[in-house]
């Protein structure tokens, strides 16, 4: 099975909230706005909006891992 | 620069609901653009949305705006910016030092749980527009004082106050106005924001201001002035831009009947209907602005360290390579990538606040006033082409 993993840099983190908006099952905000990795190895039926988090986040703080 | 003739920037818009013809043009022709701007000096015009957030996603490009070949727009533009002293004209890691002292008052939690006081300052708004006569301005009834509302009640700042923090707002946000009516627009707007802080530290309330004085000011992270002048950015961009997505948002959706009844209908549909309006109308027209540290090539130039960019957000939002048939106005389409907000580290602080007001607001109108159109004769409808944030400043309705 496809494994995915998602990595969050919270020190580039601007607390934008698109992670949070397009993955609120992989992502979520703390208090002070800054993110908060929920799932680390989304199901697959998730990747697809992991990727497009990553894609959308403006700081580049979401890296994605998969095996090719 | 290339020493070959550029044109004059910014442009003429032949369409009042698209961008000049020149973004297209140029994507197809020459993506990396020199322009002239009204001092004379060049600059770049990044017309391909892959350019764009290459550029705005780069260190090497910076977002000083106290460096002296920072790229303005006019001179009144020139003369703010020099007098910016809020993060939005900051690089790292001075920007991310101030902007996280306000993630928490923007993050999902605490704006997600403003809604349904955002909804009730909705209705109460809707229900003032149907007690008056048609045909009505929907601009003066609802863009403009639905976000002023919204704001004036997260900052803790008295709604009396709203028309003249528009009017600074305005006095900024121009193209036309001269440089010395930008500046004191600029200042008042900083001295009232400073004479805010010094009341909510004498009678702190449930607002922005009095967390952040709680927060960041009392234990000395914030000064009162760097304080006052994030706040002056927070009010102007607060109170002027959803605005004008209001007003013209409104104007596209009942230019288009199928789709404004399929909002209406199905609320599914707003989230993505909000963006692809955000994508089609891209209202900070000549945003984001970059200066290079080094020379950088982008596409088949070289930038040179010192030139100045303007990554357009307009022209991005109309690149056929990410959206396809990009002038089509299309609710179903996957707007998602669009970047209305600018992109890199200076994206939107507001966006989730914006979005939800646009999501609110927007169906509701539709819902609650089902024969809802547009009331104009031919012209008396006045675009904002004589403002950096484009929008209308009046839309005639009628609803019964």
């Amino acid at each position: 099975m496809k494994v995915l993993k998602v990595h969050v840099d919270e020190r580039k983190c601007i607390g934008a909230g698109q992670c949070v908006l397009r993955a609120p099952k992989i992502f979520d905000q703390r208090e002070d706005g800054i993110v908060i990795l929920l799932d680390p190895t989304p199901p697959a039926a998730l990747h697809e909006a992991a990727r497009k988090a990553a894609d959308l986040c403006p700081a580049e703080a979401i890296a994605i891992e998969e095996d090719a | 620069m290339p020493a070959e003739p550029a044109p004059d920037f910014p442009f003429h818009r032949t369409d009042p609901l698209h961008p000049p013809p020149q973004y297209a043009l140029a994507r197809a022709t020459r993506p990396v653009l020199p322009v002239t701007l009204y001092d004379g000096r060049r600059a770049w015009l990044i017309t391909r949305y892959e350019d764009m957030r290459a550029v705005t996603t780069d260190a090497r490009f910076s977002g000083e705006f106290a460096n002296p070949n920072f790229p303005a727009i006019t001179p009144a533009r020139r003369v703010v910016d020099k007098h910016e002293r809020a993060f939005v004209g900051m690089d790292n890691p001075r920007h991310d030092h101030y902007r996280r002292m306000f993630t928490r008052e923007f993050g999902t939690k605490r704006i997600f749980a403003l809604r349904p006081r955002i909804e009730a300052i909705a209705h109460r708004l809707i229900d003032a527009l149907m007690a008056q006569p048609e045909p009505a301005d929907l601009v003066a009834t609802i863009a403009v004082p639905f976000p002023s509302l919204v704001m004036c009640d997260l900052i803790g700042s008295p709604y009396e106050d709203h028309p003249f923090i528009i009017a600074c707002a305005a006095g900024r946000h121009g193209l036309l106005q001269t440089p010395a009516e930008a500046e004191e627009k600029a200042r008042a707007l900083s001295a009232y924001f400073l004479r805010l802080i010094r009341r909510k530290e004498a009678e702190p309330g449930d607002d922005l201001v009095s967390r952040i004085i709680e927060e960041h000011v009392k234990p000395g992270n914030l000064s009162r002035e760097d304080f006052a002048e994030i706040g002056a950015m927070i009010l102007r961009a607060g109170h002027d831009t959803t605005t004008n997505m209001i007003g013209v948002g409104t104007l596209i959706l009942l230019d288009h009947p199928d789709q404004a009844a399929a909002v209406r209908d199905n609320p599914d549909l707003v989230p993505g209907a909000v963006e692809e309006l955000l994508r089609f109308v891209s209202p900070v027209q000549f945003l984001p602005r970059r200066v290079a540290l080094e020379d950088v090539p982008i596409g088949a130039v070289v930038i040179r360290k010192g030139e100045g960019v303007f990554a357009l957000n307009p022209a991005a939002n109309r690149d056929p390579a990410v959206f396809p048939d990009p002038d089509r106005f299309d609710v179903h389409r996957d707007a998602s990538r669009h970047v209305a907000f600018g992109f890199g580290i200076h994206q939107c602080l507001g966006q989730i606040l914006a979005r939800l007001e646009l999501q609110v607001v927007l169906p509701l109108l539709l819902r609650r006033m089902p024969g809802l159109r547009v009331a104009a004769a031919d012209g008396e409808i006045r675009f904002k082409d004589d403002m950096q944030i484009y929008g209308v400043h009046n839309l005639p309705v009628a609803w019964s």
